[in-house]
């Protein structure tokens, strides 16, 4: 058997021979591909986050997003804001949403089996987007922004590139969580809660407290991203739900507490995609490109597993 | 409850419920017809989760099912009574591939790719269009099931109950109830008091999976069309879970009881707000997982003193 | 007659040797006991043998046949059963189920033929009110319960994973005899670990010792407990 190391190096390796040979044929596709990444990414980031440290599979993650960005698109257009100056107060009000709802929900579902977890999430989930098609109705909602369109020629190929901000935040995001959880006495008393709660609970870490920082953290992060997704896309009661399947795929991919690792799922998923969408007749079949990869990753892990 | 009275109990709903289009209306009918969809989704539901396996994936399986039954006639030239079991068929192949490939692994993986299923089988019969009908959907031109009559539709609706209810019967009564509880408390334990953990997991996710395409299929006769948007509902999936979890989880009972409650609030519901009534399954859901995780029979039982099912 | 075998049985878990190189022999008609200090690697043993986790190197051979890599559920048709160190109740099934358990799948009984042969078992390991919950049950109770399931499957070796622990003097001795007398009436062989030697000494014909995963001694518990080795490996877990 290999050694991980020589493992990785190859498989990079092939990966960067692979982005060259596609970037010579389809351009478009490695950087529409990246920039899809770079947003799966954002928000599976802090998705695996609560994954890691609290041990809670977030059905609802998707769907908060959601609820962000619909608070984000009425507070515009109220106070005729950009967006973009709306991130950090999106995410501060969602910090304190994610608090309460730590307090009022998962908190009581943190020693309940996981059944109970996942049962509790899924419904958390349906109760946003059910309440948000209750005000709101299916109808479709969009801002028009003009910087969203700026894009650039390089010979004949033209692209657009304001989506390249979500791969900044996807690299911000990791890098900023990692310099957190191992560089700061806080996020590396979350860490300690992450790998063994019993643990740091006897070296005198408040265990409940951090679960809810982190958790609160996460859905800061998670609610800033709604704000920046408003800027591209358009929302509706439903927009979130395949961002939380899509997440989970990409955490299983890099497995549970492997952040940076999301990185590369991201861009492994955003390229495939990218691929069947550059053709008329596979485009439709873009959306299910994360359910084959996980049916892949999963049969791959425990072909293994059954191996060792 | 004693052994007799809940016999007597049982067999004189069964009665009133095969009476019923003797006195009732199209409306209430109808109505019921509902319920006793939603029961039966709610029951093969809770026959999985006595493994331990959450599916969020019901719709997904009764959306195949559906347009297995209406493609099996239209396309496949089929009888109208043929496509109900080619229906539960489909679906139980599909499960059997599907759960070959993902019940090596447990809770949140088996969980979030059922919950990926609806999406899945909605993308593909979709974009398969010239085959089935897209995004549109596809209509019963002739031949649909006894001439649409609705005292013959209710009697197959409860037909396929009954096949739920005798599944479940038959999965707390025998073998199978063993190996499932013993797979949701613990799985070592399990193995080493000889059971096959994969296959009875597949066993059990095969057959809810077939009754859940065969109840697609009576529905798709019922209605005389499929579309993705219809079969593919998210009610398929909401509306039995609450049901389920509110009556109580791993028994017939529950499910039953649930369904009976939820099922009626739920016609109503559906009358005054049409768009986002399922809100309330969600709130359901939360205050019951939060507040009584045994649902109302598990009150009942905690109250009377009798056993509780535990939740595990 | 030997009944299980291991030759160089070895499982590595990502460098550490929790088990190294043993190779044993478990005879009809004995008990034998399998010491050693905390973390030599005494359940991770027993786990190889009953097929919960898989050997990295090495064979085990159950009456000749090679099982080396058979899965858990079919050895324990084939007769090995087991108790475990954590007690694990089927908490959703009741005293009685939890014995038919052991009958129904490894030996295909139906559930009439189990639930009588589970009550003549729980007859036999005194367990008495049938129908209780688990939750209800005393730890010992919950001991014979265990080693009631393990005989349903009628094994030919059975292994009782420290089965002592947690018990008063009385219930010890009530629980030794117990296993004395299901051994001796079945012919089986059984392999127990076991912290209180009081108990080893006993209960057993015969130990192996452990020590980093390393089988460091094998004879009669007399013998074996003078040996230099032995004495070391458990003053130095001490020190």
């Amino acid at each position: 058997m290999m050694a991980p190391k020589q493992r990785t190096a190859i498989l990079a390796g092939l990966a960067v021979i692979g982005t060259i040979a596609l970037l010579a044929w389809k351009p478009t596709v490695v950087i529409y591909g990246l920039q899809a990444a770079g947003l799966y990414a954002s928000i599976a980031i802090p998705m695996g986050l609560i994954l890691g440290i609290v041990h809670i599979v977030n059905l609802a993650h998707g769907e908060i997003m959601m609820v962000a960005s619909y608070a984000t698109y009425f507070a515009c257009k109220a106070l005729g804001m950009d967006p973009l100056l709306a991130i950090i107060p999106a995410a501060l009000v969602m910090a304190v949403f994610g608090w309460v709802l730590f307090q009022l929900t998962i908190k009581r579902a943190l020693k309940a089996p996981e059944l109970n977890q996942l049962i509790l999430t899924f419904g958390i989930a349906i109760a946003l987007s059910q309440s948000i098609n209750l005000i709101f109705t299916s109808q479709t909602y969009k801002l028009q922004l003009d910087y969203v369109s700026s894009s650039i020629d390089i010979g004949d190929l033209s692209f657009g590139t304001w989506s390249f901000v979500f791969v900044a935040v996807a690299i911000l995001f990791a890098y900023g969580l990692k310099y957190f959880l191992t560089k700061t006495t806080t996020g590396k008393a979350a860490l300690a809660v992450g790998q063994n709660p019993r643990g740091a609970a006897i070296v005198g870490i408040d265990v409940n407290r951090m679960d809810a920082l982190v958790f609160g953290l996460a859905i800061a992060m998670v609610g800033g991203m709604g704000a920046l997704f408003l800027t591209k896309s358009a929302i509706f009661p439903s927009v979130g739900g395949p961002f939380t399947m899509k997440s989970f795929c990409l955490i299983a991919m890099a497995g549970v507490g492997n952040i940076p690792g999301i990185l590369g799922a991201s861009l492994l998923l955003g390229i495939s995609e990218n691929i069947l969408r550059a053709f008329r007749d596979t485009r439709a079949w873009a959306d299910i490109v994360f359910f084959v990869l996980i049916i892949v990753v999963i049969m791959s892990r425990s072909l293994k597993g059954r191996k060792s | 409850m004693n052994r007799n009275l809940s016999r007597i109990i049982a067999l004189s709903a069964g009665a009133i419920a095969i009476a019923l289009p003797l006195f009732a209306g199209d409306y209430p009918l109808q109505v019921a017809r509902n319920v006793m969809m939603y029961m039966a989704l709610a029951i093969t539901w809770d026959m999985l989760l006595r493994s331990g396996q959450i599916s969020f994936g019901i719709a997904g399986l009764f959306g195949l099912g559906a347009y297995a039954g209406i493609l099996g006639m239209i396309r496949g030239g089929m009888p109208a009574w043929l496509s109900i079991p080619f229906a539960a068929f489909v679906a139980g192949f599909a499960a059997f591939l599907i759960g070959f490939m993902i019940l090596r692994l447990r809770a949140m993986y088996f969980s979030i790719v059922t919950l990926a299923l609806g999406e899945i089988f909605r993308i593909i019969i979709h974009n398969l269009h010239d085959f089935t009908g897209g995004p549109e959907g596809i209509v019963i031109q002739q031949g649909v099931i006894f001439g649409g009559s609705s005292s013959k539709l209710y009697w197959l609706t409860l037909g396929g109950l009954a096949v739920a209810i005798a599944a479940s019967y038959w999965f707390e009564h025998s073998k199978i109830h063993f190996a499932l509880t013993a797979i949701r408390n613990n799985e070592t334990s399990a193995k080493s008091s000889g059971i096959d953990i994969f296959k009875w997991l597949l066993v059990a996710f095969v057959v809810t999976s077939a009754i859940q395409g065969l109840l697609g299929g009576i529905f798709v006769q019922s209605y005389g069309f499929a579309t993705p948007e219809t079969v593919f509902s998210a009610d398929f999936t909401l509306l039995p879970l609450a049901m389920a979890l509110l009556g109580g989880v791993y028994s017939t009972v529950g499910p039953i009881f649930g369904a009976i409650l939820l099922g009626l609030v739920a016609e109503w519901l559906k009358l005054k707000i049409p768009y986002g009534h399922l809100v309330v399954y969600g709130i359901i859901i939360i205050l019951v997982i939060l507040f009584m995780p045994n649902g109302l029979l598990g009150r009942i039982r905690q109250t009377t003193g009798k056993r509780a099912g535990r939740t595990a | 007659m030997t009944k299980l075998e291991t030759a160089n049985l070895t499982r590595r878990f990502m460098g550490l040797v929790a088990v190294n190189n043993v190779s044993f022999k478990l005879e009809q008609g004995e008990i034998l006991g399998i010491i050693g200090p905390n973390g030599a690697g005494k359940t991770t043993f027993i786990n190889l043998v009953s097929g919960i986790i898989m050997p990295s190197e090495g064979t085990i051979t159950f009456n000749g046949r090679d099982i080396t890599y058979m899965p858990a559920h079919e050895r324990a048709r084939l007769g090995i059963a087991r108790t475990y160190q954590l007690i694990h109740p089927l908490e959703n099934l009741n005293l009685i189920e939890n014995v038919m358990i052991g009958s129904i799948f490894a030996k295909g009984s139906s559930l009439k033929e189990a639930r009588r042969k589970a009550e003549r078992l729980c007859e036999e390991m005194g367990l008495t009110n049938l129908e209780r919950d688990t939750a209800k049950l005393t730890i010992l109770e919950i001991k014979k319960m265990e080693i009631a399931r393990a005989l349903a499957n009628e094994p030919e070796v059975l292994f009782l994973d420290e089965v002592m622990a947690g018990l008063n003097s009385d219930e010890t001795k009530d629980l030794i005899a117990t296993v004395k007398k299901i051994a001796a009436e079945r012919k089986l062989a059984v392999g127990v670990v076991e912290h209180v030697m009081g108990v080893i000494r006993e209960l057993t014909n015969r130990v192996i010792v452990l020590e980093s995963g390393e089988l460091i001694a094998e004879g009669p518990y007399e013998e074996v407990s003078k040996n230099p080795r032995v004495i070391e490996a458990y003053l130095g877990g001490a020190a």
